[in-house]
């Protein structure tokens, strides 16, 4: 098995493809014929981009009857059937999928329309979301639970606690050695700018990648002011790469007066990603979480 | 000034004035009138004349004074017993939505609607038969001249009104510038019906704007306005005289005798 | 010469569109249940079979939000009539007295504010939090639109429009402000409760909802020869002994009531009681003795029809209810403003 491993790890470099590899061999290792189980293995609909990658990751998605808008990743996730935006879901559009199971966040609803998919006779699960990595952990056991592939999701789970294991050490590591960044998370799908306090995705995240968010004292999203941008003096802006296509590109963010008095403009530090990557909590975080920290690490030398 | 005769089921105000914040209205008005007759209300623009009318509808409340029928407070008798046998037309009406004439017209039966009689769309038919709109019935209010306007308010006023009382309560039927809008022949056809009317005890007032249809029709004249800003009330042929007219006009008359016997004016 | 039809044929016909979008909504979805299934759950109904999943669908989803669906049609045609009347003017529409728009404050206070604000009421009120907020908000508004409209003579009705005009725009600020203080997820959540959805009914509500609506048709009944005779003006009106003031009353509180028990279970359904009594006196005349019962059988086959489009033109995701009915009333509204233009 760990020969395996290595052969495959030295000719694909990137880690999500080892991830699914190592998944795929898992499910080879288990019980053979396979196809003829798929028919008698529950069906799921997955409302969150981060769960749906679980299911990917575990080798389910033969299982897959819908997910819901923000399931964009893989790029296989597009073109399942969407139940619509995650907050605002029909039960008799769940139903008419006829899964056997369905995964959703507490971020979903409405909940009476949950309460009546329960009522059916489907199995919701609901994962709280609290931006730890507990609740990564919650949904690769609920997808390993809902799927039967509880197996497959121990390893998984193993798998992935060990990359978060290594990335937390590593931060730490580098924590000894000099100042933590004032990093500064700015959400910008929409019209106008917010910045992000505490109790957020985005706080606990820039805390895993070594950095300290440079906005305290608030919980939640609040507008971006100018004064608030130079009071809490960022040294690099994190923002979403969908956040930049808003606003038509790096240079017109930059042009953006709030920005301008903080030391971040002065060297222009910003970092970008995908909105999902970020913010999602799903099995892409370690390595979403390491390029944050090199990051840091470079914008500060 | 004519005595005062204390008829029991008359339509009176006394001392009444209407103040509308610092303007006022009507100055200390006093008239006594009785069923059975017709009394036009005449004076220039602005000497209070419809506003006298809506007091004595029971449409507007005085702020001096006190307004009685058949010796009774206005206020006592109830809007709703009141709507069973008094009519007022008014000079003008908005109506909303696309109501056809006779529909108009059979509104004027909503009082009674609580104790219909047996013969209620014969009413509004014959209402409308005699003010001469019948022809009009089906047609849209709002798309009808303004002299046919007027007649088919005036047949819902004489609807309201159709039947005699049966605890013998007078009825009135007040009109405010019936005959504004109408040409030469209703004009005349309608204050014929007014008298008729009158004839058969309805008391009768009407704010007119025409002296000479007053002097034709009406039994009893009350002028306000005039130099004295006061009210004169009384016979037509007493108070209408050329010293009066003028005073209160402001335009020199001539009295002339028509070929029936009626003296009318000429003005200028 | 207009060309009308008698009230029995209007009403006989409202009835039967209404009945006929409510088969046709029974049996469209995204779940799919053939006629023969949905013969089978009717003709077992009662019996304590095994609920087969067609049973728990039609009887547990479907149907509640059909039933939904006329109770806000009819309360939102009722309503509409009733405005038209009391304003005297056919685009009067119940938004006027402030409902939508107090509902919808509420309802962005709850989403973006509630969980700081009063962060025992979800507990205390649970699912139900949003609905009771709604509802409040709406008639607290149109309480304060009528305080507003009162002068010594009584209501005025142009006070109340004025009043209405300001009231309304206030509440629009205040959701604006709330929009901006909200995250992501809540501007959409109440995004989405703005644009009206028939979809979370459960019978609970449901049933409340129905309940009130038929409770204020049935007062709404004894308003109709008023309001006729109001169409003459207000004066001329009391000059029929007509009680002008207890009559506008009346109106407000059963509009209130009515559309503030569906705006706060569905949102905001736009348009139904702006259209539903037009078309109704195109083809019956104004007399609102058939006007009101003609106009919300046709307001609730409007919302039923609506529905059916938004559930399966996207299956299995849902559109939102208001972005039909807008798409069918926007050209009719527009339509009504250059018909009537010259009475405007």
């Amino acid at each position: 098995m760990t020969v395996f491993f290595n052969e495959i790890s030295r000719r694909l470099p990137q880690r999500r493809d080892v991830l699914r590899l190592l998944g795929a061999s898992s499910l080879g290792a288990a019980a053979l014929p396979l196809f003829a189980q798929d028919a008698k293995l529950p069906k799921l609909v997955t409302v969150s981009g981060a769960i749906t990658e679980v299911v990917y990751l575990l080798g389910a998605e033969a299982q897959l009857v819908g997910t819901d808008t923000t399931s964009l990743y893989p790029a296989a996730a597009r073109v399942t059937p969407k139940v619509g935006y995650m907050r605002q879901l029909s039960a008799e559009g769940l139903l008419s999928l006829k899964p056997d199971a369905i995964i959703a966040t507490n971020e979903s609803g409405p909940a009476v329309v949950l309460d009546q998919v329960r009522s059916a006779g489907v199995k919701v699960e609901i994962i709280e979301a609290d931006h730890s990595w507990g609740e990564v952990q919650r949904k690769v056991q609920a997808v390993g639970r809902a799927a039967a592939r509880e197996a497959q999701a121990r390893e998984l789970q193993v798998k992935l606690d060990a990359e978060w294991g290594q990335v937390q050490q590593r931060v730490a590591a580098a924590a000894g050695k000099g100042r933590k960044p004032r990093v500064l998370f700015v959400l910008s799908h929409s019209a106008s700018p917010q910045v992000s306090g505490e109790k957020t995705a985005a706080h606990s995240v820039i805390g895993f990648a070594g950095g300290v968010n440079a906005l305290g004292g608030f919980q939640g999203y609040r507008p971006m002011t100018a004064e608030a941008m130079a009071s809490a003096a960022p040294d690099i802006i994190l923002t979403s790469t969908q956040s930049i296509e808003a606003h038509g590109g790096v240079d017109r963010f930059w042009q953006r007066p709030e920005l301008a008095l903080t030391p971040a403009f002065k060297k222009r530090s910003l970092i970008t990603q995908d909105a999902l990557l970020l913010l999602g909590f799903g099995p892409r975080m370690p390595s979403a979480v390491a390029e944050l920290h090199e990051k840091f690490l470079a914008a500060l030398a | 000034m004519t005595a005062v005769q204390r008829d029991p089921m008359a339509l009176c105000c006394t001392g009444v004035e209407v103040r509308l914040d610092a303007k006022t209205l009507l100055a200390d008005a006093s008239v006594h009138l009785s069923p059975g007759r017709v009394t036009a209300i005449l004076g220039p623009n602005g000497a209070g004349k419809s506003t006298l009318l809506s007091v004595l509808a029971g449409q507007r409340a005085p702020t001096q004074g006190s307004v009685t029928l058949d010796g009774r407070p206005l206020a006592d008798h109830g809007m709703q017993a009141l709507a069973l046998r008094r009519a007022l037309m008014p000079q003008e009406s908005a109506v909303a939505f696309d109501f056809t004439a006779q529909e108009i017209v059979a509104l004027g039966r909503y009082p009674h609607r609580r104790a219909p009689v047996h013969d209620e769309d014969a009413i509004v038919d014959e209402a409308m038969a005699l003010t001469d709109v019948s022809v009009l019935a089906p047609r849209i209010l709002n798309t009808l001249s303004g002299g046919e306007k007027a007649r088919a308010h005036m047949a819902r006023a004489l609807a309201q009104l159709w039947h005699p009382r049966p605890d013998g309560a007078t009825r009135w039927l007040l009109l405010d510038e019936p005959t504004a809008a109408l040409d030469l022949a209703h004009q005349h056809s309608a204050m014929r019906l007014l008298r008729a009317w009158a004839g058969r005890g309805v008391g009768v007032v009407a704010v007119l704007h025409d002296l000479n249809l007053a002097r034709r029709y009406a039994d009893e004249v009350v002028v306000l306005g005039g130099a004295s800003g006061g009210l004169t009330q009384g016979a037509t042929a007493e108070v209408l005289q050329p010293a009066l007219i003028e005073a209160v006009w402001g335009t020199p008359c001539q009295p002339v005798t028509s070929a029936d016997g009626t003296v009318q004016y000429l003005f200028g | 010469m207009t060309q009308r039809f008698t009230a029995r044929a209007v009403l006989g016909g409202s009835l039967m569109l209404l009945v006929v979008a409510f088969l046709v909504g029974a049996v469209s979805g995204a779940y799919a249940i053939s006629l023969p299934q949905l013969w089978n759950v009717l003709a077992t109904l009662g019996q304590g079979a095994d609920k087969s999943p067609e049973h728990l669908v039609f009887l547990n989803i479907r149907l509640p939000r059909l039933v939904l669906g006329v109770a806000a049609g009819a309360g939102l045609g009722m309503a509409g009539t009733l405005m038209q009347g009391l304003f005297r003017n056919p685009l009067a529409d119940p938004g006027l007295v402030g409902i939508s728009s107090g509902a919808a404050l509420a309802a962005g206070v709850t989403i973006i504010l509630g969980a700081w604000l009063w962060p025992v009421l979800p507990r205390t009120l649970g699912s139900w939090t949003l609905v009771l907020m709604a509802f409040g908000g709406g008639l607290s508004v149109t309480l304060l639109i009528y305080g507003l409209s009162r002068s010594e003579g009584g209501t005025r009705m142009a006070l109340m429009l004025l009043a209405g005009i300001a009231v309304n725009a206030l509440a629009g600020a205040g959701l604006g402000f709330l929009s901006v203080m909200a995250t992501d997820e809540q501007l959409r959540s109440l995004q989405f409760w703005l644009l009206g959805s028939l979809g979370g009914a459960r019978w609970s509500a449901v049933l409340l909802v129905a309940v009130a609506v038929l409770l204020s048709c049935v007062a709404a009944r004894s308003l109709a020869e008023p309001l006729n005779a109001i169409a003459l003006g207000e004066a001329q009106a009391a000059l029929l002994g007509v009680d002008v003031e207890r009559t506008k009353r009346r109106a407000i509180v059963v509009t209130a009531v009515a559309v503030g028990a569906v705006t706060a279970t569905t949102g905001i359904i736009g348009f139904i009681g702006l259209i539903a009594p037009h078309w109704v006196r195109m083809v019956a005349g104004p007399d609102h003795r058939v006007v009101l019962p003609a106009s919300a059988l046709l307001g609730a086959a409007l919302v039923l029809a609506a529905d059916t489009v938004a559930r399966t033109a996207m299956a299995p995701a849902e559109l939102p209810l208001g972005v039909l009915t807008a798409f069918i009333g926007v050209p009719m509204f527009l339509w009504m403003l250059r018909r009537f233009r010259g009475r405007i």
